[in-house]
């Protein structure tokens, strides 16, 4: 069947079988193979992406029903250099072997759209679905912190301008 | 321009692991790529009674499928030459590889793979280490005398015994029996899966007679040697080109889907990808081992141990890898780093019809270890008094031997841990704080810097920026990305954003022990130091003329190059490359780097793959944990790491991994066990195998300790193996305190936990 699915502001057109999963498209029809699959099972959360602004296992999720949504891979917040989030992941130490990485980053831009400024609890509650085995969290829950901070300083600033 | 070394620099590969452009292997496409599959023996112990692939071959998409009749009819591997390609008349574990599959599309191999006509004659399985060693037990290597082994490492075998170290010192049962209480514990180690995000995975092509191997992987040459001995071929016919590598831990030292992708890629003519499952990828990980561990001390009238025994059983599944290098480690842990009287300590790696186990950080140490620790708590309780002083009473000073015949030169560093462990969280406080079903505990250990030897190319290019070119991976530690760049950096006077760390690849690089041990800083450092101080020299030769002065009286740095006696007179770094290189030639050093021998005894140690120590580091960890009673959770409340680093290159990276060890400690001393039953995993999923979450792990406190070492590159040690090693005894003894009865295995799940809880209301 041809679906029509938005993916980082661009419709793209692709043929998929109907039980096609978002992370096969992703992967192996649009080549993003930014998203990573770790587990094929809805654990790990290495491919995470944003539907509507939300966070899914897109190794779970079915592409036909993505259809029209907005689709957001780490490619598409990293198309305007690094985000807030990214930039804090490098400088604070937030990444290791970095198989995880895209799927965090995904799962913390959500975070910090909806809470600019979360506590360590909320980050780690919001990590719940996404398995890091290299770094045991710490410096990705500072990390958050430290973009969240950034990004309200750079409100502040913008306000007083 | 700012010093590099003991600055936290973000690490190099940051910006393409954070943006997803990073390059793993299963994200590499080549033109005509054919996708593969395996089949694997879904029973732990059988006779192959019927293999038909001719129906398999018809079916759509299938270019190829092999089984042991495509193969040679060799036995492989790392020390003992035991393991075969594929089972060819029997199976010996449940996930063993009995044919392979490359079609054109990865559903059309798994379809073909589910095609395949197998009949097994099942065998009740030799399940455990209790089965295998039972008298009469059946012989899983019936022919296990005739297997071939790497020259130089004595392997006793026997039986079901794929390796038997034993040795003790005079006067051991004359302590036992002049003891004044004699102390016995008993522990049960459960198996631990690496749990790399990454699972494993190749793309191979075969082409002019040679195949070239991508895989994220951490020890290249070694896989290079494995597939030329399953295939019967020259080492050289083989290029393994490291790929970026999402996690190993010690799971990706050995052969995993490569040979099988060589096999098929030979036979179709295509580059073939097989990327495991991760069902696949757990039934046939090389997981820590399950062990069990005895260790017995007599004890004098005032507590101290005056003889001790140490019996040591690891579980080595079907097959052996690694572990078979490690029965040394029973002797020079069989005391921890405390005081003894004679030791006799034993060694036994037991074949049982399970996945054949493998090295995880901390590789058989970890139980030994934590055995120890445990013991040591146990011995305090019965004597009645305080486990920390108990232990600095007897903890091994400056100049003090392992069983081994080791000289200690610096264990008094264990001293100052302790202290400074001590300012931050005072022990009797700590003690007095507790609530009820709150514990705390501390342990301490030497650990080991792994000796393989290590090389580095570096090449200065025309623009002034450099690249390093090594045999060795950053498996994620940021060993190469932060360690190897910045001493490179530093001694070349450059941002280290301008020097860039080339993948691994056997073609290119010099010989090279790998990511593993924690020898990779270490090790690869001291020999990319090498390299860049040729290089420098080079420069300042070629600068010299140009500069109408002497090299001697030149400096670099800053992209520089600087007359000491002439500070105002200076030429830029890219200007000697463009005018220099003409005259001089393209600058380019390599480097080299060999541990010195360790003097030991031979008489106990001799035929040992690991006589000693090398570099040892030196440990102490605290932790306080809380017991809920109702479920049996553990919640790790704190925990505070003192460890010896020799110089901290980056101290970001180095709390990365004390941080991110200790989490897979505490993993492990809660709820990672991979239980078998009937040779049989029962976890088969990351859902069963619970992997800690943000909420389970706390902000590990890391004190940094720092005795630099004159052979490492700045005096560093190996930093990244040893923070997993404490953990788990740690954890344990902790809650051990916080219900007071003893527990003898690991992990402690929340059903053991009950359970205790349980005899605490009934004693």
């Amino acid at each position: 069947m041809k679906i029509n699915l938005k993916v980082n502001g661009i419709l793209e057109e692709v043929e998929v079988d109907a039980s096609a999963v978002l992370l096969d498209v992703l992967r192996d029809k649009l080549h993003l193979t930014g998203t990573k699959e770790g587990c094929r099972e809805g654990e790990c959360g290495a491919c995470t992406v944003l539907i509507d602004g939300q966070p899914v296992d897109s190794c779970l999720y079915s592409a036909a029903a993505a259809a029209n949504a907005e689709i957001e891979t780490v490619e598409g917040i990293s198309a305007n250099g690094l985000s807030a989030i990214q930039k804090a992941m490098v400088e604070e130490g937030g990444i290791q072997c970095g198989f995880c990485t895209p799927g965090i980053v995904m799962t913390l831009t959500a975070l910090l759209r909806q809470n600019a400024d979360p506590t360590p609890q909320d980050v780690a509650v919001a990590l719940n679905g996404n398995i890091c085995r290299c770094t045991g969290y710490s410096r990705i829950v500072s990390a958050t912190l430290k973009a969240a901070k950034n990004a309200m300083a750079q409100k502040a600033g913008d306000a007083h301008a | 321009m700012p010093e590099v070394i003991g600055r936290s620099v973000p690490r190099a590969d940051g910006p393409g692991k954070v943006t997803g452009q990073t390059l793993y292997t299963a994200d590499i496409e080549h033109k005509g790529m054919l996708h593969a599959a395996i089949l694997r023996s879904p029973v732990p112990a059988g006779k192959i009674v019927r293999l038909n692939v001719d129906k398999a071959r018809q079916m759509p998409g299938v270019k190829a499928v092999v089984t042991a009749a495509d193969v040679p009819n060799v036995r492989a591997g790392w020390a003992l030459f035991d393991t075969p390609m594929f089972a060819r008349d029997e199976v010996l574990f449940e996930g063993e590889p009995i044919a392979a599959v490359a079609a054109t599309t990865l559903a059309q191999s798994r379809a073909a793979v589910a095609a395949i006509e197998l009949e097994i004659q099942e065998i009740p399985p030799v399940g455990d280490i209790d089965m295998a060693l039972a008298a009469g037990a059946r012989l899983i290597h019936p022919k296990l005398a005739q297997y071939g082994s790497v020259p130089g490492i004595v392997f006793n075998r026997e039986g079901n015994v794929a390796c038997k170290y034993a040795y003790e010192e005079p006067g051991v049962d004359e302590a036992f029996a002049r003891a004044d209480r004699i102390i016995e514990d008993t522990y049960d180690f459960g198996r631990q899966y690496q749990g790399y995000l990454e699972p494993k995975g190749t793309v191979v092509q075969y082409r002019d007679g040679r195949y070239t191997v991508q895989s994220g992987h951490q020890y290249v040459f070694n896989l290079r040697d494995r597939l030329a001995q399953f295939l019967q071929i020259k080492p050289s016919d083989v290029r393994v080109q490291g790929m970026a590598i999402g996690g190993g831990f010690g799971g990706k030292l050995d052969f995993g889907p490569e040979p099988y992708a060589a096999v098929l890629a030979k036979a179709t003519g295509k580059p073939v990808k097989l990327i495991f499952s991760r069902e696949e990828d757990l039934l046939a990980a090389t997981v820590r081992e399950g062990a069990r561990v005895r260790v017995r001390s007599a004890l004098d009238k005032d507590g101290n141990i005056i003889g001790r025994e140490f019996f040591t059983d690891h579980d080595n599944g079907a097959y052996s890898g690694e572990l078979i290098l490690m029965a040394g480690l029973a002797l020079m842990f069989c005391r921890g780093v405390y005081r003894t009287g004679p030791i006799r300590t034993q060694f036994r790696l037991i074949y049982t019809n399970t996945s054949p186990t493998g090295a995880y950080r901390g590789v058989s140490g970890v139980p030994m270890i934590s055995a120890i620790e445990c013991h040591m708590d146990h011995i305090a309780r019965e004597l009645g008094v305080d486990p920390r002083a108990y232990r600095l009473a007897h903890t091994l000073n400056n100049n003090e031997k392992l069983p081994n015949g080791q000289m200690l030169h610096d264990a008094a560093i264990l001293m100052e841990a302790y202290a400074e462990i001590e300012k931050i969280a005072p022990w009797e406080e700590m003690k007095r704080t507790k609530k009820p079903l709150e514990g705390v505990a501390i342990g301490s250990t030497v650990w080991l810097t792994n000796p393989l030897p290590a090389s580095a190319t570096v090449k200065l290019n025309e623009d002034g920026s450099a690249h390093v070119l090594s045999g060795t991976c950053d498996i994620g530690t940021g060993a190469m990305a932060q360690g190897v760049v910045g001493i490179v950096a530093q001694t070349l006077g450059l941002d280290p954003a301008n020097v860039h760390v080339v993948q691994p690849d056997t073609d290119v690089a010099a010989y090279d022990g790998g990511s593993q041990g924690s020898r990779t800083t270490r090790a690869v450092g001291r020999a990319a130091e090498h390299a860049a101080i040729e290089v420098r020299q080079k420069v300042l030769d070629a600068a010299a003329p140009l500069m109408q002065t002497e090299a001697a009286r030149l400096t670099l740095s800053g992209g520089k190059i600087h007359d000491i006696e002439d500070p105002g007179k200076a030429i830029g770094l890219t200007d000697i490359l463009m005018m220099g290189a003409f005259a001089s030639g393209p600058i380019v050093g390599t480097g080299k780097h060999a541990e010195q021998p360790i003097p030991f005894d031979p008489g106990c140690a001799a035929g040992l793959a690991f006589p000693t120590l090398p570099t040892p580091t030196y440990h102490v960890h605290m932790a306080k944990v809380a017991v809920c009673p109702m479920t049996g959770n553990v919640e790790v409340k704190r925990y505070i790491v003192a460890q010896e680093v020799g110089k901290a290159l980056n101290p970001q990276g180095i709390s990365g991994q004390i941080q991110g060890g200790v989490a897979q400690g505490i993993g492990y001393a809660l709820h990672e066990g991979l239980r078998v039953k009937d040779g049989r995993y029962m976890e088969r999923s990351l859902e069963a195998y619970r992997l800690p979450l943000a909420v389970d792990i706390p902000e590990v406190e890391a004190i940094i300790l720092e005795h630099p070492a004159d052979e490492g590159p700045f005096g560093a040690k190996g930093t990244a193996e040893p923070p997993i090693v404490l953990a788990p005894a740690v954890i344990h003894n902790a809650i051990y305190d916080a219900i007071g009865v003893p527990l003898n295995s690991i992990p402690l799940t929340p059903e053991n936990i009950l359970e205790a809880l349980e005899r605490r209301k009934s004693a």
